[in-house]
């Protein structure tokens, strides 16, 4: 609920509920003539405002004018305010008694709420973070093994041996350059509760971009291409989505094993623009296939030294930016063999398109 | 030819700027190098260096106030180190007057090359090319007389704004343009629908150019920041 929409809401509850429970009471009491149940009709209207309300202002200022109301209305004389007996006056009490206690109770139960909610969070967090230094120890192993190596043994080593080295640091640490552009983009979206800023962007130079800093890595793999012919412009926050389809990309080229083709096709249909990363590999296990999305951050106790399998946390990043821009992503089997990843993301309507 | 070429890097990092400047000083650049902002600026106008290379954060200054002093009176081409996730951060640099930037963590590669195109691009604009004259990338040339642009000895059919803005970035060969740069010189003036309109003209002209996603031969796209006209080995 909104903030500022709150208060209104709070006061339109409190005035309907007495309102609508005033109106029933007047027509058991004229037409039921059964004046016993007035109190407990009162007592269940408090009851209810203080469960729906924010705070206790709303219950008490209820029960207040719930007791005027009884007053007034229902006891004798009719229609008429009487404040001398002292009925009116422990029937106020018991309301208050019921507002305070029901009003504790509610935002007893709201904070629980939070607290449960807060500590899910802090869950996945500490399961990231652990996943996380694990899976960064192993390429730094490499990095500063590898260069402490060259520094002190600068004489010893041959030539390729050097090279080979640096060669190793090299790849480990564009490995690290992968695995920290996934951290801050969970960390871009995690902070302002899954909020983020779209603006429109061209298909076309999207690819683009995506190409440019896919080649940077992988410089032999092929990609086919297949977009449409049109003008296509799509709200998103680019970078996020450029991260989406280079990490997709990149699933594929470290695990589909046997891959020949790769294809990234775009295409429109009922307004929205559907992204599909086709590869013809090894497929996907059926076990795997449920939790692919979400399992870096439940995985536990993955062999020591599988550091390439970590990769996983460019999938779950990926779910959590097309979740953010309210599209949907999802993977499949193909039939003849390889997988096909699949999201797509609402485009503005149509009338702003030339 | 060795060049002589003298380069002032401004950086804290104390590796990186190790790093840059071993690169720069084995491809026979002179090198200076300064670790924070002010005495970047001071560097600056005691040695007079042909390029600044500049890290956007500094510890004692925003490093985009050290492109304005500069600016203020020199043209010195400046290339900014940024990261990737801060488009606003480059934009602002380069509405400030930088030339160019380069995503960290970069390669020596692609380092060298920036260097190079930023440092000719600047010679170009000095003299040997104006309007008036051609400029000619790959298979492409351009004829600022006639306002005719040839594609592999086809002469390609632009709009009047379409060729405005190929020519405004050919001249600028190497520099990238930020989206509001290239409105203002372009209409004049800019309001909500302007960036679309840009967008669309680009989106004519790669189609004119027979451009491939990922393998543009002229114009290169700078998501969320800008284009530029590619330099021969950009």
């Amino acid at each position: 609920m909104n903030k500022n929409r709150r208060p209104i809401y709070n006061i339109l509850f409190t005035v309907i509920t007495l309102v609508v429970f005033f109106g029933i009471s007047l027509w058991i009491s004229e037409v039921l003539e059964v004046r016993s149940l007035i109190h407990a009709m009162f007592a269940l209207a408090v009851f209810l405002i203080s469960l729906y309300t924010n705070g206790y202002i709303y219950g008490i200022v209820a029960s207040l004018l719930s007791v005027m109301a009884l007053n007034y209305a229902f006891i004798f004389p009719y229609f008429k305010f009487n404040f001398s007996i002292p009925e009116n006056l422990v029937s106020a009490i018991i309301m208050l008694i019921i507002t305070i206690m029901s009003s504790t109770l509610t935002t007893k139960i709201r904070q629980q709420d939070m607290f449960r909610a807060e500590g899910e969070k802090e869950k996945m967090r500490a399961n990231l973070l652990r996943a996380v230094s694990h899976d960064l120890r192993t390429p730094l192993t490499t990095i500063y093994g590898s260069s402490s190596a060259i520094v002190e043994k600068y004489d010893a080593l041959s030539k390729e041996q050097i090279i080979q080295l640096a060669d190793g640091i090299r790849e480990d640490s564009q490995w690290l350059v992968g695995m920290v552009e996934n951290l801050l983009t969970v960390t871009r979206i995690d902070n302002v509760k899954m909020k983020i800023v779209k603006s429109p962007v061209v298909l076309e130079e999207l690819i683009d971009s995506v190409l440019i800093r896919f080649r940077k890595c992988y410089p032999n793999q092929e990609i086919e291409i297949n977009i449409p012919d049109d003008f296509v412009m799509i709200p998103m926050d680019a970078t996020l989505i450029e991260q989406v389809v280079v990490n997709i990309l990149e699933n594929a080229v470290q695990h589909a094993v046997g891959m020949t083709r790769l294809i990234l096709k775009v295409y429109i249909f009922d307004n929205k623009a559907f992204f599909e990363i086709i590869d013809d590999g090894c497929g996907i296990d059926k076990e795997r296939l449920d939790n692919i999305f979400t399992g870096y951050f439940e995985k536990k106790d993955a062999p020591a030294d599988c550091h390439k399998s970590s990769m996983g946390i460019g999938l779950s990043v990926c779910a959590s930016i097309i979740r953010a821009h309210e599209g949907s992503i999802m993977v499949e089997n193909n039939p003849q063999g390889g997988c096909c990843f699949r999201f797509f993301l609402n485009l503005e309507d149509e009338g702003n398109e030339q | 030819m060795s060049n002589k070429y003298k380069i002032l890097v401004v950086e804290d990092e104390t590796n990186i700027r190790n790093f840059i400047k071993t690169i720069l000083e084995t491809n026979g650049y002179q090198v200076l190098c300064a670790n924070n902002g002010s005495s970047g600026k001071t560097m600056f106008l005691s040695h007079c260096p042909n390029l600044v290379v500049l890290d956007l954060g500094l510890p004692d200054m925003d490093g985009v106030e050290l492109i304005k002093a500069v600016r203020e009176e020199f043209s010195t081409p400046i290339i900014i180190l940024s990261a990737r996730t801060n488009e606003s951060d480059k934009v602002k640099a380069l509405d400030c007057g930088a030339n160019d930037y380069v995503t960290k963590p970069f390669g020596t590669n692609e380092f060298l090359a920036r260097v190079r195109a930023t440092l000719r691009s600047i010679r170009q604009e000095e003299g040997e090319r104006q309007i008036g004259k051609t400029f000619s990338v790959n298979d492409m040339m351009i004829d600022y007389e006639r306002r005719s642009i040839l594609l592999a000895g086809e002469e390609i059919k632009l709009t009047q704004t379409e060729y405005n803005i190929v020519e405004l970035l050919s001249i600028h060969a190497g520099r990238v343009l930020t989206y509001s740069e290239i409105i203002k010189k372009i209409w004049g003036y800019a309001d909500s629908g302007s960036i679309k309109k840009l967008q669309v003209n680009m989106a004519n002209i790669r189609k004119k150019f027979h451009e491939k996603p990922g393998e543009n031969k002229y114009i290169k796209n700078e998501l969320g920041v800008g284009y530029s006209f590619k330099d021969e080995d950009r």
